[in-house]
């Protein structure tokens, strides 16, 4: 309310929309990975937020990558746990 | 000279000169009074336009003097000053002259009266004071107590309660209940004369200081008076039978976002009229909060009960302006300052609102910074006239909002140290919400585009502050070994392997406290806590949604249906049913059967017809015209029911009806003639399961913390 520039959130579903065609163009399975990317940087909204940049969606990828490399790491940790577990 | 001591009711001004004031003495007796009071506004502009004021108002009854006087952002500058003996006839003095030069710039012309005569006597309305009589006239007034003291003498008022033995907008009332003291009794509306007789009658005789009433601003009173002309039989409500009863129209209009409808108004002299269906936040806070008002802003208690906070805020802020030789403009006249893009994208920010982690929590404390965004601007002296600039004096707006913290903390203190079953307990609340309400308007009205004492720039270094705030207590939990789960504008959720009781905080409190000046308080330990997904993607966080358990078994949910206007009452409490059944056990998980259980006997009882039709309307509020509805959305189709049935339909309106099964597949309520057979079960089936689902789906579902969720689509 009241605001002259648009929120993170606002901005993401700019985004979003413009990438509409190409999301509707990849299969099935992989758009939920994509619609995943977003999910990504919307668990970051209010840390894209702090960083004064004119492109916010250059933080949102950081965003998206932090939350990719999470996956990862919890991926990681599980492979060890079953690694010892075997071993 | 004689002299009386009492309190002070009602002031406003007198046509034949002068104000009037009522004064409800020690010994009981309601008398009116009155006094000089000749008042001053301000103009200021190009030299030659104010030569020419001068001159036309030369000619009119009024003192003109060149002075000086401080604009709070310009500071000291020439202004010519206009003196009205007859307070009365300021309102037309001055709508002639800014017709007349419209270019003119004018102060202290819009200032309620009873604002002028607090500032110029220090007495406040619904305070106690001393006045110095001769006959009617007061030569002379002094307070004898503070707006701000923390247990007043309360007011011996006596109320007159009015109310129909039916709401007027579904069918025609019979009887007017009457309750005054011990006395309640009901009597026939019609044959109207020997009603207008009776009433006049028991007003005499009660001589009531508060006429409260349903439905008294929008039929008892406009009502009253077309009976009382049909009829020849004068009626007069006022205690002073010298005036009209005042009327305001009714209005809609724009405000926090939506579109609000407010009813035509009746106003009283001498005694106050509420209307208990027409004012704003009598819900909340009732006639105490309302008082509570009044006597902290300085506006009258039937103006307090149906305005907006905003108006109360503005009010005190005036009060500080006058007493502090400030000119009070009448418009908005900071306009915001020129910024970069970057400075902009900097500025232009909210409070800190956090993505929660998504799904069920236990042990989970709240805490919350108690009256943040006031405290900031008290602490930091954040004002529209100091923003920027170091070592300013105390501003205007720290200035008014720190007493009202100081009372409300003292309030706040009160209420924690006594036992809940307390008889005070109830008004205590109700006083701490009423002043709740001006400290958290005071926030939004430093943005506020219309706000005579605003500036953006001070707003933004409010939230600003408040994100710093938040984040330096994020750091300072997770530095303690804390998990930060949420956090929302003033409150954190925060949780630790083995903090479960109120001691296992202090520290964490304290420490957040010493470094952030601010005072911080535990809200309470969840046993457990859930933020659920968003319905769009379940891998995304939702802010302002959760529900969950204290460790008291009371329940705190945010977001969801039942915290929603639009959710009706039977879906709403079977919601909260569930939330009650889940509040009993520290796994909520394990309690799903008791919960099918439950749902399966509400919706037998709906099937039944064993539920009120009252509890499964809809209401919903016109967000603008019926005309203007593009799509037939089922509160215009309600709408243009009303319309159809001859009812008078606003944007702002809240409209109730019915999911039926014939026609539309909507019911006005307000059309009447509605049976419970007629009601569309199957829909109040799909509302009720996609309230249940909106609880317990999080505990269905595996939570995805993990945002790409490989391992579903591998699945």
């Amino acid at each position: 309310m009241g605001k002259t520039v648009s929120t993170i959130t606002q901005q993401l579903n700019e985004t979003e929309a413009m990438l509409a065609p190409f999301r509707r163009t990849l299969r099935r399975s992989d758009q939920y990975i994509f619609d995943g990317i977003f999910a990504a940087a919307r668990r970051h909204i209010a840390a894209i937020g702090e960083v004064e940049s004119l492109l916010p969606f250059q933080i949102a990828l950081l965003a998206i990558l932090l939350e990719q490399a999470k996956d990862i790491s919890v991926l990681q940790q599980e492979l060890e746990e079953l690694r010892s577990r075997y071993e | 000279m004689s002299e009386q001591t009492g309190w002070l009711l009602d002031v406003y001004t007198d046509e034949e000169g002068g104000i009037v004031l009522w004064l409800l003495t020690d010994e009981d007796q309601r008398l009116r009074l009155r006094m000089n009071f000749p008042v001053t506004y301000y103009a200021t502009g190009e030299f030659n336009k104010l030569r020419q004021a001068w001159a036309y108002l030369k000619e009119k009854d009024v003192r003109l003097e060149r002075t000086r006087r401080r604009d709070l952002f310009a500071g000291e500058c020439d202004v010519m000053s206009v003196t009205i003996g007859n307070p009365s006839h300021l309102s037309g003095l001055f709508m002639d002259l800014s017709r007349r030069f419209p270019s003119l710039d004018y102060y202290d012309a819009d200032i309620p009266i009873s604002l002028r005569f607090i500032a110029r006597t220090n007495t406040h309305l619904l305070g106690r004071c001393r006045v110095h009589l001769d006959e009617e006239w007061i030569r002379q007034i002094e307070p004898l107590n503070s707006p701000w003291e923390i247990d007043p003498v309360p007011l011996p008022l006596r109320i007159m309660t009015l109310s129909p033995d039916t709401d007027p907008a579904i069918s025609v009332p019979q009887n007017l209940k009457v309750q005054c003291g011990r006395d309640h009794f009901s009597m026939p509306l019609k044959p109207a004369r020997p009603f207008l007789l009776g009433l006049r009658a028991d007003l005499n005789r009660y001589d009531p200081d508060l006429i409260l009433t349903d439905y008294g601003d929008t039929w008892l009173f406009p009502q009253l008076k077309i009976w009382s002309e049909e009829n020849g039989i004068s009626l007069n409500p006022n205690r002073d039978e010298k005036k009209e009863v005042l009327t305001h129209r009714a209005d809609s209009y724009f405000a926090y976002g939506q579109v609000i409808y407010r009813g035509a108004q009746t106003h009283l002299f001498g005694r106050w009229h509420i209307d208990r269906c027409n004012a704003m936040s009598f819900g909340e806070y009732g006639l105490e909060g309302a008082m509570e008002q009044a006597l902290v802003t300085g506006l009258g208690v039937q103006e307090m009960a149906r305005k907006s906070p905003g108006a109360g805020i503005t009010a005190m802020q005036m009060l500080t302006a006058l007493r502090s030789d400030v000119l009070v403009p009448m418009h908005k006249r900071q306009a915001e300052d020129t910024k970069t893009l970057v400075e902009l994208i900097r500025a232009d920010r909210g409070g800190m609102i956090y993505q929660p982690i998504i799904g069920l929590h236990t042990n989970v404390a709240q805490i919350d910074f108690s009256s943040m965004y006031p405290a900031i601007m008290v602490k930091h002296n954040i004002s529209p006239e100091t923003v920027g600039k170091e070592n300013a004096l105390e501003g205007l707006i720290p200035r008014t909002l720190r007493p009202l913290l100081e009372k409300r903390l003292m309030l706040k203190n009160i209420l924690v140290d006594l036992n809940p079953n307390d008889c005070r307990v109830d008004l205590l609340k109700k006083r701490v919400a009423a002043l709740k309400w001006l400290l958290v308007v005071c926030f939004g009205y430093l943005g506020y585009k219309n706000a005579r004492f605003g500036k953006i720039e001070s707003y933004e270094a409010v939230t600003a502050m408040s994100r710093e705030l938040m984040l330096q207590a994020k750091e300072i939990a997770e530095d303690m070994g804390y998990t930060v789960l949420h956090m929302y504008v003033d409150s954190l959720f925060v949780q630790k392997n083995g903090a479960l009781k109120l001691g296992h905080f202090t520290d964490l409190l304290e420490n957040i406290a010493e470094q952030t000046g601010l005072f911080i308080t535990l809200d309470g330990i969840y046993k457990w806590l859930v933020f659920p997904p968003s319905k769009r993607d379940s891998r995304v966080p939702v802010p302002n949604r959760y529900f969950g358990a204290f460790q008291n078994g009371e329940i705190k949910a945010r977001g969801i249906a039942l915290r929603r206007q639009d959710t009706p009452k039977y879906v709403a409490d079977t919601q909260m049913g569930i939330l009650r059944i889940l509040a009993t056990s520290a796994d909520p998980r394990k309690k799903n059967n008791e919960v099918q259980e439950y749902i399966r006997k509400q919706i037998n009882l709906l099937k039944e017809d064993r539920i009120r039709v009252e509890d499964l309307i809809v209401t919903q509020t016109l967000s603008r015209p019926v005309d203007a509805y593009r799509v037939s959305s089922p509160t215009a189709r309600a709408a243009r029911q009303l319309e159809a049935h001859g009812k008078n339909v606003q944007p702002g309106m809240k409209i109730r009806y019915l999911h039926v099964y014939d026609g539309s597949g909507i019911r006005a309520w307000d059309v009447g003639d509605v049976q419970g057979k007629m009601v569309n079960v199957k829909q109040y089936i799909h509302l009720l399961k996609r309230a249940e689902e909106e609880v317990l789906d999080v505990f269905k579902k595996a939570t995805r913390n993990a945002s790409f969720a490989f391992r579903q689509v591998q699945a």
